[in-house]
């Protein structure tokens, strides 16, 4: 079998999440695939538009829904370009999943604190519907999500969901002159955000993702939180093209964002050289 | 393995059998643009092959991972995307006259290649080839197979060695697809031969042994310890950043994967040979990028080959063969570059950077 062979997907759903970024379902055209298709939280995939080529970007639904999933992109290269160009029914290639993914199995039993700015969300929501589609399994569920402005806050209608549950806390933010005159939520950075939000550390995962900047101004304030590097989990992105561990562009030193990740620890982080 | 020995009436028998059935036969020719210069090429009649001539200018990653190749035919229709795909099993061919340099590079690769997702058409056509090397005589100074392990003589990733003596060759048949070649061509090898063979093969390695040091196992680890080195500051200042290094390499197997229209409907998918010394490898799409300077690309390049490879699959990833010494056009000559950073490896043990 050729491994840069792609599956076939045909485009269900696009929903519009900013001015830039979108969201599509996707369906296997091959049922049988379709039947043994399986990932887990914090898998990516190669998208591709034929004769434009392939996108990398995370699998952005859970796992706990069968039978579609769904990326997120904010239209940007040539890819993505092509791919926000598409319609409903409009046929896509992808290969995957790869990489590793966050120790669901692990964070059973235990509190989850997560954390995401932007775009970022996209990785975190496929673990966030993971954990409510197994709610009872888990203890206090707590969300933090920001953006620059409201008009970036992505999955919107998602937002509105969790805010209504009562078996999770939302914590929504946005940068100071990004809120509108009828934001309710904080007009605060992350990190702000997280120190406001979470109180403990005891027995609680930490998922983030977001910009750079966001993560290296967010992890002090978790460490001082008291969370060890071990139980903050965040997901890499690097340039790929096979997504295998063949084309040699994702390593950072002698990690393989794409193999040995995307989904790091902060103490991992740490120990990686700083070329990222 | 055995020894045999292969008179020069034999091996160009066996060539022109090879040709006869039609099979594919790759040996050194002289270059169609420079006739000083030797390419590895498909021939026709043995008469083209040169051997013993000159180091050819390139090495045989080309024959396995080709600069360009389609990895799968796409058409639109109404109905939707229809996807022809390529074969992954190849047409047999037989490589005479390979340096074993450039031999035991194929198998260096087999590691990536190979390394939980079987890339087929790496392997296909890996299974595809019997390679025959010859003794090398051809060493420069830019050389240093034998500081990483190999050598003029080394057989790794070869099916067939040979080495000239009187009337022909010694052939040292390796592998069991090498003996099936030889079959019916060779006959007893005289002690006389195997003596001489010998000598010839001592010969070649005292010619290229005091170009370079052995490097030493522990430089792998130190070169992850030095990522913040100031070394990489300097080391770099002479690199372009045209990756001439990359495209001669026997071992650099990194690439691009792009799509090209060959109508409004229809095209192909395609993999590149590509370079981490140029800037828009790691570029990402948001404009940031984790290598912005030619000192962090080169850094790369040479951790990669001498500190990464060897901790993913334990061996370097440079068979020596000397060919990005001769291609740099910034004059970057590797051998002299590496026993700089293993003499000061060896005397500031311990740095790790700023």
């Amino acid at each position: 079998m050729n491994i840069y062979q792609p599956h076939l997907m045909r485009i269900r759903e696009i929903t519009d999440e900013t001015i830039d970024t979108r969201t599509l379902k996707l369906e296997f055209e091959d049922s049988a695939f379709a039947e043994q298709f399986q990932f887990s939280a914090g898998q990516f995939g190669e998208y591709s538009v034929f004769g434009e080529g392939e996108s990398t970007f995370c699998i952005a639904s859970p796992p706990t829904r069968a039978g579609y999933i769904e990326c997120s992109f904010k239209a940007t290269g040539k890819v993505t370009q092509a791919l926000r160009r598409l319609d409903v029914g409009d046929t896509i290639g992808f290969r995957g999943p790869y990489g590793n993914h966050f120790p669901l199995e692990e964070m059973k039993g235990h509190s989850i604190v997560f954390i995401a700015g932007g775009i970022g969300l996209a990785p975190v929501r496929s673990v966030i519907w993971n954990v409510l589609d197994l709610r009872e399994q888990f203890k206090d569920i707590t969300i933090i999500y920001g953006a620059r402005t409201v008009a970036d806050l992505v999955y919107k209608r998602e937002l509105e969901v969790w805010a209504s549950r009562s078996d999770l806390k939302l914590c929504l933010a946005v940068d100071p002159g990004g809120e509108t005159p009828d934001w309710k939520g904080l007009v605060a950075r992350i990190p702000t955000a997280v120190e406001q939000a979470v109180a403990t550390a005891e027995d609680t995962f930490a998922v983030i993702c977001g910009p750079p900047i966001m993560i290296k101004y967010t992890l002090p304030v978790l460490t001082k939180l008291g969370f060890p590097g071990e139980r903050i989990y965040t997901t890499l992105e690097n340039r790929m093209k096979c997504g295998l561990g063949k084309c040699g562009r994702c390593n950072i030193g002698p990690t393989y964002v794409c193999k040995d990740g995307p989904v790091f620890t902060a103490a991992q982080m740490r120990d990686l050289p700083q070329e990222f | 393995m055995t020894h045999s020995f292969l008179s020069h009436q034999g091996f160009a028998a066996l060539v022109a059998d090879l040709l006869a059935a039609n099979k594919r036969v790759i040996a050194p020719v002289r270059a169609s643009d420079d006739p000083g210069q030797v390419d590895y090429m498909p021939i026709q009649k043995f008469e083209e092959a040169v051997f013993g001539l000159r180091l050819p200018r390139r090495s045989l990653k080309e024959f396995f991972l080709p600069p360009t190749e389609v990895l799968l035919h796409y058409r639109q229709t109404k109905a939707g995307i229809e996807i022809r795909e390529v074969p992954t099993a190849a047409p047999p061919q037989v490589i005479f006259g390979a340096t074993p340099c450039d031999a035991a590079a194929l198998e260096v690769v087999d590691k990536v290649m190979g390394w939980d997702y079987r890339d087929e058409l790496w392997f296909g056509r890996r299974e595809a080839t019997t390679i025959v090397s010859f003794l090398c005589t051809l060493m420069d100074s830019t050389c240093f197979c034998t500081a990483v392990g190999l050598g003029p003589e080394s057989f790794r990733g070869s099916d067939v060695l040979l080495v000239p003596v009187d009337g022909g060759y010694l052939a040292h048949v390796i592998t069991p697809k090498g003996e099936a070649l030889l079959q019916g061509h060779t006959a007893e090898a005289s002690a006389a031969a195997l003596a001489s063979a010998e000598t010839a093969q001592s010969e070649a390695r005292k010619k290229v042994e005091n170009n370079l040091a052995d490097i030493p196992a522990e430089l792998s680890g130190w070169l992850a310890a030095n990522f913040d080195n100031p070394l990489w500051k300097t080391i770099a200042l002479r690199c372009h950043g045209c990756g001439a290094c990359a495209a001669v390499c026997p071992t650099c197997h990194c690439f691009d994967i792009v799509d090209e229209h060959d109508s409004a409907d229809s095209g192909v998918r395609r993999r590149n040979w590509d370079s981490c010394q140029t800037s828009l490898f790691t570029l990402h799409a948001s404009g940031h990028n984790p290598r912005q300077s030619q000192s962090e690309r080169f850094r790369q390049r040479i951790q990669h080959k001498f500190s990464i490879y060897p901790s993913r699959f334990g061996e370097i990833l440079c068979t020596g063969c000397g060919r990005c010494s001769r291609a740099c056009p910034g004059g970057m000559d590797l051998p002299n570059l590496l026993g700089e950073i293993v003499t000061l490896a060896q005397t500031e043990p311990e740095v790790s950077g700023q």
